[in-house]
C-alpha cells in the first residue's frame, strides 16, 4: 500500500473487496485508497477485473442477479454495503459513466434533468438551469443549445457521452465512476472526453477504468493495476509506469501481457 | 516454387467455383423466402375478398342498426355490434391492470427461482387451455355457481381468464425490448426501481405493449367458443339490449355469425352470417392498423424520437 500525501483526503476506501458472480470469484481481496479531486485509474487486461472493481463502488452489483459482494467500500468514513445504507442515497453521492453512450430515448433536456426530476425537483425554471449548467460543464451546452427538445438519440456518439456527463453531474454527485467512456468513441471525441475529465477534478473525485495506458498515463493522478481479479499495484501514474515495483505490472506496462 | 504457384492457381479457380455455387444458393433461397412471403399475402387477399364478395351485399344502414330476428327475414345486427364493444371494454378494464402488473413483476423484479417458475408455469398452462373448455368452466361459475344466467360480466369475466397469460406474455415481452444499459443509467442516477420502470421502462416499452394490447383486443373481439355459455346466444328486446346491465344476456357479433349457422331457423341466414362475418373481419382489421397507429405514436411521444 502506497502512502498517500498528506495534503489528500481519502475519498473513498476500499478494504477486503471480494465479488462474486456465482462461484466465481471475479475479485479477490482488493485494497484501494481513493484521493479527494484527484483522478484515478483503473488499469488491466480484459477481464482482469477493473470494470468489477468499478462497479462496486457503486452498488451496481445488487442489480446483477447472482453478485455477491464482501468487503467494505467506504465513502467519507460511511461503508456504503452497511445495512442500513439505502443504495440510492449512495449512487445519488456516486456517479456513473457507462463504456458505451446510453442516452434514454428522451429529449435532451429531459436526459439532462433525469437525475434531479426523480429526485423530485419539479419546477420548470430551476430544471432548465440545472440543464444548462451541467450541460455547460459537459462542454456540450454550444453545441446543443438549439435543440434541447430534440431527440438525444440524434446526437453523435461523443455528443451522447457528454451528455451522459452531464446528466451525472446533474445530480451534484462527490465521485464519479467511468467505465472506459471512450472506448467506443473516435480519437476527436476522445480527447474532449479527456479534457473534460481534467476540467471535472477540480470538483470531483474521479475514477476511471481504461484499457488504453496512453489515456491512463495522460489524465489520471493515481494507477491502479489489475491482473486476473487481483489489485496487484498501486501508486502514482507516473510511478506505475516508470518504476513500478511488482513484476507483472511491469510486464504489462512494457507490453509483455496480452 | 512453381508448385506453389500452381496450387495457388488451382486454389483460386476452386474458389471461383464455390463463389458461383454460393450465388446461386442464395439467389433461390432469397426467391424461396420471397415465395412464402408472397403466398402469406396472396392468402390474405384471397380470404378477405371472398369473404367482401359474398358479404358486401348484406350490409345496409338497417342491418347495421336493427335487432336480430328470430323466426322471419330481416334481422339485424345492432345489438350484437354494441355487446361486442361493451364486453371488450369490460375484459380489458379486468385484464390489463393485473397482466401488465403480474408481467412487469416477473420481468423487472422477480429474481429467478421457484415463485417466477410457478407463475410462469401456471400461465403458460392457463394459456393452453382451449376456450371451450374456459367456456364450460364460466358456465358452471357464473351462471350456475354465482346464479349469474347469461351475463354479459360473465362473458368478460371468462374471457378475461382466457386473455391474462397472453397480455402477461405481451407485457414482459414489451419489457424485454427495452436495454439493460437504460435501466443501469437510471438507477445509477439514484432514481428507485420504481421510478426507473415509469420513467423510462414503460415509456420506452409503451410501442409494443400498446401493439400487443390491441392485438389481443382484436382476439376479444373475436372469440366465440368462450362466449356462448356464458354471455349467451340472445340479446334483450327493444332499448334493453343496449343498456349497461352487466347482468344480462349479451350475445356478441363472432357468437351470432356461429348461432345463425347452426341454430338459427330464419331464412336468410346466409345473408345475415356473411354479413356479420364482413363486419367481424373489418373490425378486427381495424384494430390491427389501429395498433400500429397507436402504437407509432406513442413511442414517438413518449422517447422524443423524431
Amino acid at each position: 500500500m502506497v502512502e498517500i500525501p498528506g495534503a489528500v483526503t481519502v475519498k473513498v476506501d476500499v478494504e477486503d473487496l471480494n465479488v462474486y458472480y456465482g462461484a466465481f470469484h471475479a475479485m479477490k481481496n482488493a485494497q484501494l485508497r481513493v484521493s479527494e479531486r484527484r483522478v484515478t485509474a483503473l488499469i488491466g487486461p480484459s477481464g482482469c477485473g477493473k470494470s468489477t472493481f468499478l462497479r462496486a463502488l457503486n452498488r451496481m452489483h445488487d442489480l446483477t442477479p447472482g453478485a455477491r459482494v464482501t468487503g467494505s467500500v467506504s465513502l467519507d468514513g460511511m461503508n456504503i454495503y452497511d445495512p442500513s445504507v439505502d443504495p440510492v442515497v449512495v449512487r445519488h453521492r456516486i456517479g456513473m459513466v457507462f463504456q458505451r453512450p446510453n442516452p434514454f430515448p428522451k429529449t435532451i433536456f429531459e436526459n439532462a434533468v433525469y437525475g434531479p426530476r426523480v429526485h423530485g425537483e419539479g419546477n420548470r425554471a430551476k430544471l432548465m438551469a440545472i440543464a444548462e449548467k451541467s450541460l455547460r460543464r459537459a462542454a456540450l451546452w454550444d453545441e446543443v443549445k438549439d435543440r434541447l427538445f430534440k431527440s438525444a438519440l440524434d446526437l453523435s456518439g461523443g455528443q451522447q457521452q457528454r451528455l451522459c456527463i452531464a446528466r451525472v453531474l446533474a445530480v451534484e454527485p462527490e465521485v464519479i465512476l467511468m467505465d472506459e467512456p471512450a472506448s467506443a468513441l473516435d480519437p476527436i471525441a476522445t480527447s474532449k472526453i479527456e479534457d473534460l475529465i481534467g476540467e471535472l477534478k477540480r470538483d470531483y473525485t474521479v475514477i476511471i477504468v481504461t484499457h488504453s495506458m496512453q489515456q491512463a498515463a495522460r489524465i489520471s493522478d493515481r494507477t491502479a493495476f489489475f491482473l486476473l481479479g487481483e489489485l496487484i499495484e498501486v501508486g502514482t501514474t507516473s510511478d506505475i509506469f516508470t518504476r513500478p515495483t511488482d513484476k507483472r505490472t511491469e510486464d504489462y506496462i512494457t507490453g509483455r501481457y496480452g | 516454387m512453381a508448385d506453389a504457384v500452381l496450387t495457388l492457381e488451382a486454389a483460386r479457380i476452386q474458389s471461383a467455383r464455390g463463389v458461383r455455387a454460393r450465388r446461386i444458393a442464395d439467389r433461390m433461397a432469397t426467391g424461396l423466402l420471397w415465395a412464402a412471403a408472397l403466398s402469406v399475402l396472396a392468402m390474405l387477399v384471397l380470404f378477405m375478398g371472398y369473404i367482401l364478395y359474398l358479404g358486401a351485399s348484406a350490409i345496409s344502414w338497417q342491418f347495421l342498426t336493427s335487432p336480430p330476428s328470430e323466426v322471419s327475414a330481416g334481422g339485424g345486427i345492432g345489438p350484437e355490434i354494441y355487446n361486442s364493444f361493451y364486453i371488450l371494454i369490460m375484459t380489458l378494464a379486468f385484464t390489463a391492470p393485473i397482466a401488465i402488473s403480474a408481467g412487469i413483476y416477473l420481468q423487472e423484479y422477480a429474481q429467478p427461482g421457484f415463485f417466477r417458475t410457478l407463475v410462469q408455469f401456471s400461465a403458460e398452462s392457463l394459456a393452453t387451455v382451449p376456450s371451450i373448455v374456459m367456456g364450460l368452466f364460466g358456465l358452471l361459475i357464473f351462471v350456475y355457481l354465482l346464479g349469474w344466467r347469461f351475463s354479459a360480466i360473465g362473458g368478460a369475466l371468462t374471457l378475461t381468464i382466457l386473455n391474462l397469460p397472453a397480455l402477461m406474455r405481451v407485457t414482459q415481452e414489451a419489457l424485454s425490448t427495452v436495454p439493460r444499459t437504460y435501466r443501469e443509467a437510471s438507477m445509477a442516477l439514484g432514481a428507485t426501481r420504481w421510478a426507473t420502470i415509469r420513467r423510462i421502462v414503460l415509456p420506452s416499452a409503451i410501442g409494443p405493449l400498446t401493439t400487443g394490447i390491441v392485438l389481443i383486443a382484436g382476439r376479444i373481439f373475436g372469440e366465440t367458443a368462450a362466449l356462448i355459455y356464458t354471455a349467451g346466444v340472445s340479446v334483450a328486446a327493444g332499448k334493453g339490449a343496449y343498456d349497461l346491465n352487466p347482468f344480462r344476456p349479451a350475445e356478441t357479433l363472432a357468437v351470432h355469425v356461429w348461432y345463425t349457422h347452426a341454430e338459427s331457423v330464419v331464412p336468410d341466414v346466409a345473408r345475415i352470417g356473411n354479413g356479420s362475418a364482413l363486419v367481424l373481419l373489418v373490425m378486427v382489421l381495424l384494430f390491427n392498423v389501429f395498433a400500429r397507429v397507436v402504437g407509432r405514436f406513442l413511442t414517438r411521444r413518449f422517447t422524443g424520437k423524431a
